[in-house]
């Protein structure tokens, strides 16, 4: 009966993600925290798991079409991986009340990006060349996402893409399809740390991971029927909430 | 290379889901061999990230672009070194 609990929570949070253009984590590590009585860490691992699943299918039809620069992708991986292992490894030692306070301000500030979302200005056309500018800014950037990945179990994306356009000027779907060819990578660097430590529990990811699987497909098929834009400010809001809780759960020394 | 990466991503990622998936009917049905399934469907998922590194790697170096593949080698082997970390605890 928890196993379908659990499968149904990864299919929401798989299509809110989904629908709202966010990985799973944001949503998956607040709930089984303070739905399913999870330690922080615990859930960070599902967490973890989750996102290799979830960025790993994204990424295979990215590739597919080529719309990942794969060469930007490797070398960014360095920097993505290395941050990762450190943000894990701190992870173990730093104390979770901390923890939590990252991981709500990454929630509030992504609900602050996605209040504000704008619909897209005009893009370059697909496959219009581009030159890679300011790699230093683009792998010192990888290496803070991937630690925070490490930290809290999210993507990092909400820090790579903005990079990678702004910074490094790749178009912008192209940045967001090279930030999910190195999710899964970094994700997975972090993971054999938490597991290694064991925190990762395989009874709970499971049913996690087939249901935010599901559920990114889902969320892919209603995005074009569902007026997606008008619960961005319904779903800022949850995740405000979700960060509140985690604040409130620090305040009350809740692991 | 771009085929081949994909179809690395595609064959892990669906192997894992699927053993997740069948380790989710085990759990609600309460067969014993759930947790068995579990660890596999995990372990099926880690192991994707590694092998479509090793594919790009060998992609980029069939191309004569060293760099990339042993960027991609380097990232590959901290993988490895991390998997073999966690197996052994």
């Amino acid at each position: 009966m928890t196993a379908l609990l659990l499968a149904a929570v990864g299919l929401g949070a798989g299509t809110l993600g989904a629908l709202m253009g966010i990985g799973g984590g944001i949503i998956v590590v607040p709930i089984l925290t303070a739905g399913f009585g999870l330690p922080f860490r615990h859930a960070v691992a599902v967490s973890l798991v989750v996102i290799i699943a979830s960025s790993s299918s994204a990424a295979a039809s990215y590739v597919d079409r080529k719309l990942s620069d794969m060469r930007v992708g490797v070398v960014l991986e360095l920097a993505t991986v290395a941050g990762a292992m450190l943000g894990s490894a701190v992870a173990g030692l730093a104390p979770v009340g901390l923890l939590k306070a990252l991981f709500a301000a990454v929630a509030v500030y992504s609900a602050l990006v996605m209040w504000r979302r704008r619909p897209a200005g005009p893009q370059a056309p697909e496959g219009a060349p581009y030159t890679v500018r300011r790699w230093g800014t683009g792998l010192g950037a990888s290496a803070v996402a991937g630690a925070i990945s490490g930290l809290i179990g999210v993507g990092g994306g909400f820090i790579k893409v903005p990079v990678m356009t702004l910074a490094m000027e790749l178009p912008f779907k192209v940045a967001v399809a090279t930030s999910n060819f190195m999710i899964g990578v970094t994700a997975a660097a972090s993971a054999y740390v938490y597991y290694a430590r064991g925190d990762l529990e395989v009874a709970v990811a499971a049913p996690v991971v087939v249901g935010v699987f599901a559920g990114a497909r889902l969320g892919a098929t209603l995005l074009g029927r569902i007026p997606a834009a008008r619960l961005q400010a319904a779903f800022s809001a949850l995740l405000v909430l979700l960060g509140g809780r985690m604040v409130w759960d620090v305040l009350r020394g809740l692991p | 290379m771009n085929r081949s990466v994909s179809l690395a991503l595609w064959a892990g990622t669906l192997t894992g889901v699927g053993l997740c998936g069948a380790a989710t009917l085990a759990y609600a049905l309460d067969v014993e061999a759930a947790s068995h399934l579990a660890r596999l469907g995990v372990i099926a998922l880690f192991v994707t990230p590694p092998l479509r590194l090793a594919v790009a790697a060998g992609g980029f170096f069939a191309v004569g672009e060293r760099r990339f593949g042993a960027a991609s080698s380097v990232v590959l082997l901290a993988l490895l070194a991390a998997a073999v970390h966690a197996a052994l605890r």
